[in-house]
Order: structure tokens, then sequence, then C-alpha cells
């Protein structure tokens, strides 16, 4: 493989890996401060993509569309919480697994029942036409995606060591009782990290719109998100960065290595190989052995 | 005579807490050996490493002369070791006779084939089963409640329920985790005299962590004391208490105790 | 017991009879009923009873149903072999999968199933030569020693073969086996305590949910005549989970209940077919936080009141 070919897959590696970054980011937020894993969150994802098309056929401005997800999408966590999530906060393990799930299908299934399954895109914000440097051709899009990420990494980091409410969602995921003793509130962290959850999740969906389309299937790609949170060991916010990166990286080169009839399979042949080997990934802490 | 069970320099560590620290003890057969110590001494720790529950971090559990340091803890039980549980840990769901079966079945185990299509062996096995452990339930006073599920029985009869379901397995040697916390003083006292009368009967050896000092000065032939993850003291119960050490570590709660 | 059974057998066997004078139609429902209560039982083990969430069930279904019909297609394997084999092909990969799965809890299970439910469609897609791939793959009718299985005979196999799985399975769940399944999900701890494998188990759990699964996968692919890969998906998933928690977790009544009323309503509503997901998840999450004990629960609850009323009214009279 020459070096150009190598470094063009690395780029498109990382721009989809971007993706997954922030998919990962948004289930691991909230399964941090809950413990709650949502199986829903590629509808969430979607339903981005979907808010993002409906906002642009209004013909808004770009950067009003960004804020508009942004905003709606958090909304949407917050109802999500209070409706869906409140009631079956302290269900058993299945109900919570089987009731997010659920959610995501029943997102999807609406989802299609309205728009059907006809194609839609966006463009993206800065054209197609590929900017070239260094003797390598970068997708506009894709710049856009990567920077988006690291803006949202850098934030999220900053939240949580900086803020109040970032600070006390920390105390809250390492020990939940001491953190209602210190007086943190915490139906409003609930509340909180499904909102930033769920704004995460629309952000990448209309950041990956234009890249792979509008269409209820868009949901699909949680399950790389879900591979590179489980590399980031489930609970690390840096390492959910770098398990997206990675299963980007390992998606693309693994296209050109394996073929396309196989490329499909190496993820979740990763994925099962790591939960049965080393379900805490790179970043997580290793369980005590009890039975 | 080879000793029971032997505990060789047992330490356990969880993360970066030594909860146990080089702790060795020998119990001879037939023997009935107190384990007390404060809160947090780290007894039920040592049961849980002996029964294979909690991996070790350093040491060797002999049983009967025997290695079983690195046996599975259900291979562990197998060899003739049997638990009770500070909490109980019933199968909540299941009818106290179910419960009860659970420890009987296993020394006559019927064969997956013919118990999906319930064969003559199958259904004898089982006819079999509830008889030798309604045999244990009667030893237990505990037919009244043979078809009641686990979750609604009251404390002491959950914990009477427990004992059974553990006897019921035979075991050579039966640890015991706190057997009368929870019950009144008359209940622990017949409790008490109920365990001591079974293991002298059917010569099963018993290692038993009490928080009560007058219930195991009653049951025990000999005491082992622990204080933060070691062995402070060990001797016969009148030796433990005139014990120095014993009744330093001891005194605030003691105290308590006495005057609670 | 004696003359219970009796009773049963009298009432599949009138069943049966009755069924023959229906129109092929509502005989073709029946058998994708049964084929869904088969389904439902296996999962209802390994979930229900073992406490395993497992999001690949369907997936057993489509190795039973890809392994029989191709060992007929290629092997020439006559159906009655072919489907017992293909279940045994489909326990053996659940036992491969149970394995390391049975050490993993909660989410990482149901992320290690769910993992497997893709493995197997991206094999499914990509082995098109064998499998058919995304099209799907037609069987030829189904022969007993070269004379065409009629529509109603497939119906009187699918019966025994249902008869005999709730048959098995409740033999089961009242001897031993049930009550380790059981212990296994109520307290590990004591059941290790108590000599019983809590690994061995979980894996037997996964091995026997798949056998089930892969009888009625082998019997889906007859009856229809046709595989078509989307039965095994996400969406076929979270249907059976369906059925189990409509009906009831832990027990074959339940398993029987929620299938059975649920194989009901694509009937009911043949008009609006596209609402099949929508309608399904709406049931589920209706289940899961208002009656997470199904309905075998509401039944039992009744039957104990019936029960309660004879006796006071009977010790009122005497």
């Amino acid at each position: 493989m020459s070096t150009t070919l190598a470094l063009q897959l690395a780029i498109a590696g990382v721009s989809v890996g971007s993706i997954y970054a922030l998919v990962a980011l948004a289930i691991v937020i909230p399964f941090k401060a809950s413990g709650i894993l949502n199986f829903g969150q590629g509808e969430i994802v979607t339903l981005g993509a979907y808010l993002a098309l409906i906002l642009t056929q209004l013909a808004l401005p770009y950067p009003v569309v960004v804020a508009a997800v942004l905003l709606i999408g958090a909304a949407g966590g917050m109802l999500i919480e209070r409706i869906l999530i409140r009631p079956i906060v302290r269900a058993p393990e299945f109900t919570l697994v089987i009731a997010t799930f659920a959610i995501g299908l029943l997102i999807k299934g609406l989802l299609s029942i309205r728009f059907g399954d006809s194609p839609n895109s966006i463009d993206g914000p800065f054209g197609s036409d590929p900017v070239v440097a260094a003797g390598l051709r970068f997708n506009p899009t894709s710049l856009w995606i990567f920077a988006c990420t690291a803006l949202v990494t850098l934030g999220i980091l900053a939240f949580f060591r900086a803020t109040r409410l970032g600070r006390a969602m920390r105390a809250v995921s390492v020990n939940i009782d001491a953190a209602r003793l210190m007086g943190i509130r915490v139906q409003t962290v609930y509340r909180w990290s499904w909102a930033i959850s769920t704004a995460i999740g629309a952000l990448a969906g209309l950041l990956v719109a234009p890249l792979i389309g509008i269409n209820p299937e868009v949901g699909q790609l949680v399950l790389r998100g879900l591979l590179a949170a489980v590399i980031g060991g489930f609970t690390s916010i840096p390492g959910a960065i770098v398990g997206g990166l990675a299963v980007g990286l390992i998606e693309t080169y693994s296209g050109v290595l394996v073929g396309t009839a196989f490329k499909n399979l190496v993820p979740f042949v990763l994925l099962m190989a790591l939960l049965v080997f080393r379900p805490q990934g790179l970043f997580g802490a290793a369980e005590v052995k009890r039975v | 005579m080879t000793d029971r069970l032997a505990v060789e320099n047992l330490s356990v560590r969880f993360g970066g807490v030594i909860a146990v620290r080089d702790l060795s003890l020998r119990v001879a057969p037939g023997e009935i050996r107190g384990l007390i110590g404060p809160n947090g001494a780290g007894k039920t720790t040592v049961i849980n490493a002996i029964t294979g529950a909690v991996r070790m971090s350093a040491g060797r559990i002999l049983l009967d002369g025997e290695d079983v340091s690195a046996l599975p803890a259900h291979a562990i039980s197998r060899r003739g070791i049997g638990r009770t549980f500070q909490h109980v840990e019933p199968f909540g769901e299941l009818t106290v006779l179910d419960n009860t079966l659970l420890g009987v079945g296993r020394h006559a185990p019927v064969p997956f084939a013919h118990a999906a299509l319930a064969t003559p062996l199958a259904r004898a096995r089982e006819h079999d089963a509830v008889r030798d452990a309604t045999a244990v339930l009667e030893r237990f006073d505990l037919l009244p409640y043979r078809d009641t599920r686990a979750s609604e029985l009251p404390f002491g009869v959950l914990k009477r329920m427990d004992l059974a379901r553990a006897l019921a397995a035979r075991p050579k040697l039966l640890l015991m985790d706190e057997p009368t916390s929870g019950m009144s003083e008359s209940e622990a006292d017949r409790a008490i005299a109920a365990a001591r009368a079974l293991a002298e009967s059917q010569g099963i050896t018993l290692l038993v962590i009490e928080h009560n000092m007058r219930v195991m000065m009653a049951l025990a032939h000999t005491v082992t004391v622990m204080q933060e993850g070691r062995v402070i003291a060990a001797g016969s119960p009148a030796e433990i208490q005139r014990n120095r050490a014993v009744i330093d570590a001891y005194l605030g709660e003691e105290t308590a105790d006495a005057v609670g | 017991m004696r003359s219970r059974t009796w009773l049963i057998t009298a009432s599949v066997a009138m069943l049966a009879v009755a069924a023959s004078q229906l129109g092929s139609y509502p005989v073709y429902l029946m058998s994708l009923a049964m084929i869904n209560i088969i389904a439902a039982v296996g999962l209802n083990i390994v979930t229900g009873n073992s406490g395993q969430i497992s999001l690949c069930h369907s997936s057993f279904m489509a190795i039973g149903a890809y392994g029989s019909a191709l060992m007929t297609a290629k092997l020439g394997i006559p159906f009655w072999l072919s489907i017992p084999l293909g279940a045994l092909l489909a326990a053996g990969v659940g036992a491969l999968l149970g394995a390391p799965a049975s050490r993993l809890r909660g989410i990482y299970l149901a992320l290690a199933t769910l993992g497997f439910l893709q493995i197997v469609q991206v094999a499914i897609e990509e082995l098109a030569d064998v499998t058919g791939g995304v099209r799907g793959l037609t069987i030829p009718k189904a022969e007993w020693f070269g004379v065409r299985v009629s529509e109603y005979a497939r119906f009187v196999i699918v019966l025994a073969c249902c008869a005999f799985a709730i048959w098995t399975a409740r033999n089961l769940l009242a001897s031993r086996v049930g009550r380790e399944l059981n212990a296994v999900r109520l307290s590990p701890h004591a059941t290790q305590a108590l000599g019983v494998s809590v690994n061995r188990v979980r894996l037997a759990a996964f091995a026997l949910s798949a056998a089930y699964a892969g009888v009625a996968g082998g019997l889906q692919a007859i009856v229809v005549g046709f595989i078509d890969p989307v039965e095994f998906g996400v969406s076929a998933a979270l249907r059976q989970i369906t059925f189990i928690v409509v009906g009831g977790m832990g027990s074959v009544g339940g398993s029987v209940l929620g299938a059975a009323v649920l194989s009901a309503l694509p009937e009911v509503l043949r008009p609006v077919k596209e609402y099949s997901d929508v309608i399904y998840t709406v049931i589920l999450l209706a289940f899961l936080i208002f009656m997470p004990h199904g309905l075998i629960a509401v039944w039992h609850a009744a039957m104990r009141r019936i029960r309660a009323r004879t006796i006071s009214a009977s010790t009122v009279e005497a």
C-alpha cells in the first residue's frame, strides 16, 4: 500500500471515526451518570439527520440549523428522560436494556411511516469540492466533522472539569449516595446528562447526513458507536473518542485489506472478542472477579 | 489426624484494600470453631475465600489435606463445604421446598434427557429428592412453610431455611455467617442448640462467625479472634474472654452490646 | 395427573381434526402461531428462567432454517431428519456462543448477543451463493418418501412438534434442571455454594434455547416454503422478546399465551402492515412498565381468587 493511499484511508477513517466518537460519547455520558445504556442511541442520530433535513428544507442558514439541532436535541433529551427514562430507572437490568432498544425501534418505525424509504440528503456546509493540501485530498465535510468532534470533545472535557453541573455529574457517577448527601440534586444531573447526550447524538446525525444520506437506517451506525464505547471502557470520555477513531480507522483499512465481502464482519468480531477477553476495553477499570 | 480445614497464610485484597492479611487457622474434624471480631475485621471475606466466591491474593486452603485453592466455587462446595449467608441469599421466587430441593438433589442428579421426557427414572429421582427434602424440612420445623415463597417468609424462618438448605447438601464442613443475626434471644438460643446437636450427631465440622458473644461462648469448642484482617488471638472461649487484646479490640462494641 | 394428560392429548387431537375443516389460510396462520410458540418457549428458558438477555434468538432460528433447508436441498436428507439435525446444529452453535457469553452479565451480554446477531446477518448476506443472500431462499416442497406433504399434513407436524416442545419444557422446568435454571438467576452466589456450576447451567440454557429456536426455524422454512433473512433480524428478535414479556417470563404457559395472543395480531392488523414494528414496541413498552409479570400473572391471580372464593364458600356451608 502506498503512503498516499494509506494516508488517504487514514483521513477517511478519522472522519467517519469522528462520527463514531460522537455516538460513543452520547452513549457513555448518560451511562456514567445514571447507569443506563441507551440502545436506542442510533435512532437519536437518525432523528438528528431528519431534523437537519426539515430545517434545511425551510431554507434556514446552516449556523441556525446547527444551533437548532443542538437545542431541539437537548430539549428532546430532557423530554425522553422525563417521560421514558424516569419510570424505569429502578427497573431490573433486563427492562432497561429492552426498553431502550424498543424505544429506538419505535422511533425508527415512526420515521419509516412518516418519511418512507425514499432517500433524502442534504449538502455539506462547505460544498463537496475536495481541498488539496500536501498532496492529499480532503473532503471539506470530513474536515468539518473532525473539527466539530474536536470542539465537542474539548467542550465536554471542560464541562466536566470546570462547571458545577459537570463536577456534580462526575460525583454522581462515582458515588450516587455521597453525591446526594453533598446536596447534589441527582434528578437534575440525570436530566442534563440525557440532554447533552441527545444533543450530541442529534449533532452527529446532522454532520453525517451529507456523507451517507438521510434514511431510517442511519441508526445502524450505533453498533460501531457501541464498539467504540466498549474499546474506550464505557466510562471513559477520552476512551470513547479514541475508541471511535480506532473503529473508523479499522473499518476503513479493513475495507481495503479484507475485501468488501467480509469487511462488515470485522467490527462485530472485534466487539465479541473484546467482550470475551477484555470487557473493560483499553481504558476501563477491570472489575474485581466475583461469582 | 488431618485437619478438616486448614487455611494457610490467606491474604485477600480488593483493589488497594487488604481485607485479610496472612491468616492461618486449622479446624479438626468434628470441631466447632468460632470466628469473631469487630465489624470490618474480614470474617465474611475469610469464608468467601474458603468457598471460592472471592479470589485469594495469596495462601492455600486445604480440605482434609487436599488443596482446593484453585478450584472453582461450585467444585469446592461439591467437595463437602456448605455455607449459610449473613443475608440469607434465598431463591426468593421459589418455595421453601424448592430451595431445599436444590440442596438435596445434588447427590442423585437427573440426566437431562430423562428430565425432558419425564421418564420413570426422572420421576423416581424427583420423588426421592422430595422425600429427602421433606425430611430436612421436618427436622427444622419448616413443614408449615413448605409451599410458601421464600420472599414471603419472616426473617427468622428465612434463616432457618438457609440452614436447612445448606445442611440438605450433607456437607462435611459448614461455614455459618452470623446465623443468629436478626433473631430474638430465645430464637437464637434455640437455633444454636439445634446447630450444635446437629453437628455433633452428624459429625459435621462447623466454622461459625458470630457477633453475639454470649451465643459464641455457649456454642464453640475453640474461638479464633480477628481484627483488621489478622488473627489476634485463638483459644478456648474462657481463655478468649480473659485475653487482653481481645477485650481491647471489642471494648467499645461489647460495652454497647452489653448496655443495649 | 394421568387424567390431565389424556385431557390435553384429546384436546390436541380435537384441534387437529377441527383444523382439517378450515380453509388453508387459517391453517397456515395457526402453523405460524405454533412456530412462534416453540421459539418463545426456547427464549423464555434462557431469558425468563436463567436470566440471560439474548438478543440473538432469531439467529438460532436462522441456523435451523438454513441448516435444515440446505441439508434437504444439497444432501437429499428428508425434512423429518434435517429439521432435528438443524436444531442440533443450532444447539451446537448456541453452546459455542454460550461458553464465553454465559460469563457476561447485563449490558455486556446484550451487546455480545447483538454482535452475534449482526455476524449471522452479515454471513447470510455474504454467503449468497449458499443462502440466497438478501433475496432469500426458496425451499422445495417437503416430501415424505416421495409424496408431497400437504398443507394440512404440515400443520399436523407443526402441531406435534409444538406439543412436544411444550411438554418437554414443562418437564424440564418441573425438574431439577428447572430449579437450577431459576436458581442461577435468583442467586448465583447461593447456587455456587450448593455445588451447582453457574456457568455450566447458563451455557446449557443457551444451547437448549437454541435447539428450540432451531426447530422453529426449520419448521418455518417448510411451512412458508421460503426463507427471508429479514425474519432473523433485530425486529424479529424484539418481537420474540415481546412474546415472553407479554405472556410472562419464566413460565411455559407465559410463552404459549404471549406467542398465541400476539400471533393473532398480524391478522387483525393486516390493513396496517407498516405499523408492525411500532405496534409491537408500544405493546412491549406498555407491558414492561405496567404489567411486567405478563398476562399469565393475571391468569394466576384470577385462579387464586376463584379458589379462595370456593374455599370460603365451602367453609361457610360446612
